[in-house]
C-alpha cells in the first residue's frame, strides 16, 4: 500500500508561481531532475541530464534570458520547504538539505551558527537545490536477478546525480516483489518517501521502511528486531562501515551506494581502503550516468 | 394587573438581556486568552516531543467558545499553505495591544530551532497568562454582576414605569 503522490506538485508549491507556470505550460516533468535557485541569480534546470537555465519562454543556453531569483528567493523555498517549521528540520538542515513530501530533497546553502566548534543553525539561506526523485521500473533488472539467485553485499558506485538512488529504489522492489524482506534505510526520506508511515514511492510488498534515522542505527536495531534477508542504505559513508561489517556477520546482505566515480575512485578514498582490501563486497555496480544511464557489474571476492 | 405584570416582566427581560450581552463581552475576551494560552501550551507539548509541523499542529488544535481565535489559526494555516510572505491576522475585538502580541506570537512560530521556539513560547506563555488572568477577573468580577444588575435595573425601571 502507497499513497499515490505527485512530486511536480510539491515543486509547484516549493517554487514561485511565474516558474511553475513555465515548467506546467512548457517542459515535461519526467525530464526535470534538478532546479538550481541562487539567490540574485538566474535560475537553472537540469532537463533530460543537461543544465539550461529557465527563461520565460521555457528553457535556454542563455544567461541573459533566464528568470532571475530575487533576494530572498531561497529562504522563501526553505521556509515553505519546512512549511514554516525550521524546528522540525534543524537536525536536516545542519546537514545541507531538507526533505519535502513525494522524495523531493531540498539541498541548501546558507551561514552556518556555531557555538564553540558546534554546529547549531544555518541562517541566511542562499542558494537552493531542489532534486526530484525518478521512478525508472526495471533500471535495476541486470543487478536484481543476480541478487534474488543470491544476496550478496552491493555496492553501487556514482557520481551524484548519475541515479544511484533511482536505481536503488527499483532494487528494493524488484527484491521485495520477489519475496526477499528488505529493510530499507531511508535516512532522508528520498528512496520510499514515506508520508505517514507510508511509503509515497514503490518499494515493494517486502519492505520494511524507517525512514528519518541514520544507517548505523537503523542496522543495530532492525537486525534483531525486524529480520530482514537484506539491507538497503543510500549514501554510504565512512562511519558506517562497522555497522555494514555487523550485518555482514549476522548473514544478512547489505547493499549500499557510495559517491564515486568507479572502483579505482573508491580505491582513492582512504576511509574505504578496509572494504576494498577485506572484499567485504561481493559485488561492484558502476552507473555511467546521462545520457546513456548503464550499469557494470564487477564480482569480487567468492 | 395582568399589563402591569407584563411590563414587568419585560423590562426585567430587556435588562437582564443588556447584562447578558456585556457578559458576554467579558466571556469572549476570557475564551480568547484561555484558547490562546492553551494553543501554546499544546505547541510546547509537540514542538519538545513529537516536532510535528505548525500545520498538523495546529489543524488538529480544538479552540472551544472563541471564533475569533479560531479564525486567527485559519488565517494562519492559510498562509502557511500560501506563498505570501507575512501572515494576514484578523483584529476582530482585540485591542491595539493585544493584536500586536498576537500577530507578534503567530510570526514568532517556525522561525527558530527547537530550544529558541520553546524559549519564546515560554515568553509568550507569560505574557498571555497575564492577559488571561486579567480577562477572568474581569468576567468574575462584571460579568456575573451584569448581569444580576441588568436584572435589577430592568425591574426598577419597570416598576417605576407603572
Amino acid at each position: 500500500m502507497r499513497h499515490k503522490h505527485n512530486g511536480m506538485e510539491e515543486l509547484f508549491r516549493l517554487i514561485p508561481d511565474e516558474y511553475a507556470t513555465v515548467i506546467k505550460m512548457r517542459l515535461l516533468g519526467d525530464k526535470i531532475s534538478e532546479l538550481r535557485i541562487r539567490n540574485l541569480a538566474p535560475v537553472r534546470i537540469c532537463y533530460g541530464g543537461v543544465y539550461y537555465y529557465l527563461t520565460p519562454s521555457g528553457i535556454s543556453k542563455y544567461r541573459s534570458e533566464a528568470f532571475v531569483a530575487s533576494a530572498n528567493a531561497a529562504e522563501n523555498i526553505v521556509m515553505r520547504a519546512c512549511e514554516h517549521s525550521l524546528y522540525a528540520v534543524t537536525e536536516t538542515l545542519k546537514k545541507g538539505y531538507v526533505t519535502v513530501a513525494g522524495g523531493i530533497r531540498v539541498g541548501v546553502c546558507g551561514s552556518g551558527v556555531m557555538t564553540g566548534n558546534v554546529l547549531t543553525a544555518v541562517k541566511e539561506f542562499s542558494s537552493v537545490n531542489i532534486r526530484l526523485p525518478h521512478e525508472i521500473k526495471g533500471c535495476s533488472s541486470a543487478l536484481a536477478s543476480r541478487l534474488s539467485a543470491k544476496l550478496k553485499n552491493t555496492l553501487i558506485l556514482a557520481p551524484p546525480g548519475c541515479g544511484k538512488t533511482t536505481v536503488l529504489r527499483d532494487l528494493c522492489r524488484q527484491l521485495s516483489d520477489r519475496n526477499i524482506n528488505v529493510l530499507l534505510c531511508d535516512e532522508r526520506y528520498e528512496i520510499a518517501a514515506s508520508m505517514h508511515g507510508i511509503p509515497t514511492l514503490d518499494v515493494g510488498v517486502c519492505t520494511d521502511v524507517v525512514s528519518g534515522i541514520d544507517k548505523a542505527k537503523v542496522m543495530e536495531i532492525g537486525i534483531a528486531n525486524m529480520r530482514p534477508d537484506v539491507i538497503i542504505a543510500d549514501e554510504l559513508m565512512s562511519g558506517d562501515l562497522r555497522s555494514i561489517e555487523h550485518a555482514a556477520t549476522c548473514g544478512i546482505a547489505v547493499v549500499a551506494t557510495v559517491h564515486a566515480k568507479d572502483e579505482h575512485d573508491l580505491k582513492g578514498k582512504r576511509e574505504f581502503e578496509g572494504v576494498v582490501a577485506d572484499k567485504l563486497f561481493h559485488y561492484c555496480a558502476v552507473l555511467s550516468g546521462a545520457p546513456d544511464f548503464g550499469m557494470r557489474i564487477t564480482e569480487y571476492g567468492t | 394587573m395582568t399589563v402591569k405584570i407584563l411590563i414587568v416582566f419585560l423590562c426585567a427581560a430587556v435588562g437582564t438581556a443588556g447584562g447578558y450581552l456585556i457578559m458576554r463581552r467579558y466571556r469572549r475576551d476570557k475564551c480568547y486568552f484561555d484558547g490562546v494560552v492553551k494553543m501554546i501550551g499544546e505547541l510546547k507539548h509537540n514542538i519538545s516531543y513529537k516536532r510535528d509541523k505548525l500545520k498538523g499542529i495546529l489543524e488538529n488544535f480544538t479552540v472551544s467558545g472563541s471564533v475569533q481565535l479560531q479564525k486567527n489559526i485559519d488565517e494562519y494555516v492559510e498562509f502557511i499553505s500560501s506563498k505570501s510572505e507575512k501572515p494576514s491576522i484578523t483584529k476582530g475585538f482585540l485591542s491595539e495591544q493585544c493584536y500586536a502580541d498576537v500577530c507578534e506570537l503567530f510570526a514568532s512560530l517556525g522561525n527558530s530551532d527547537e530550544r529558541t521556539q520553546i524559549e519564546r513560547l515560554d515568553a509568550f506563555s507569560e505574557k498571555f497568562g497575564r492577559y488571561q488572568t486579567e480577562a477572568a477577573q474581569k468576567y468574575m468580577r462584571y460579568g456575573t454582576a451584569a448581569v444580576k444588575l441588568g436584572f435589577l435595573l430592568g425591574l426598577g425601571i419597570g416598576v417605576l414605569t407603572l
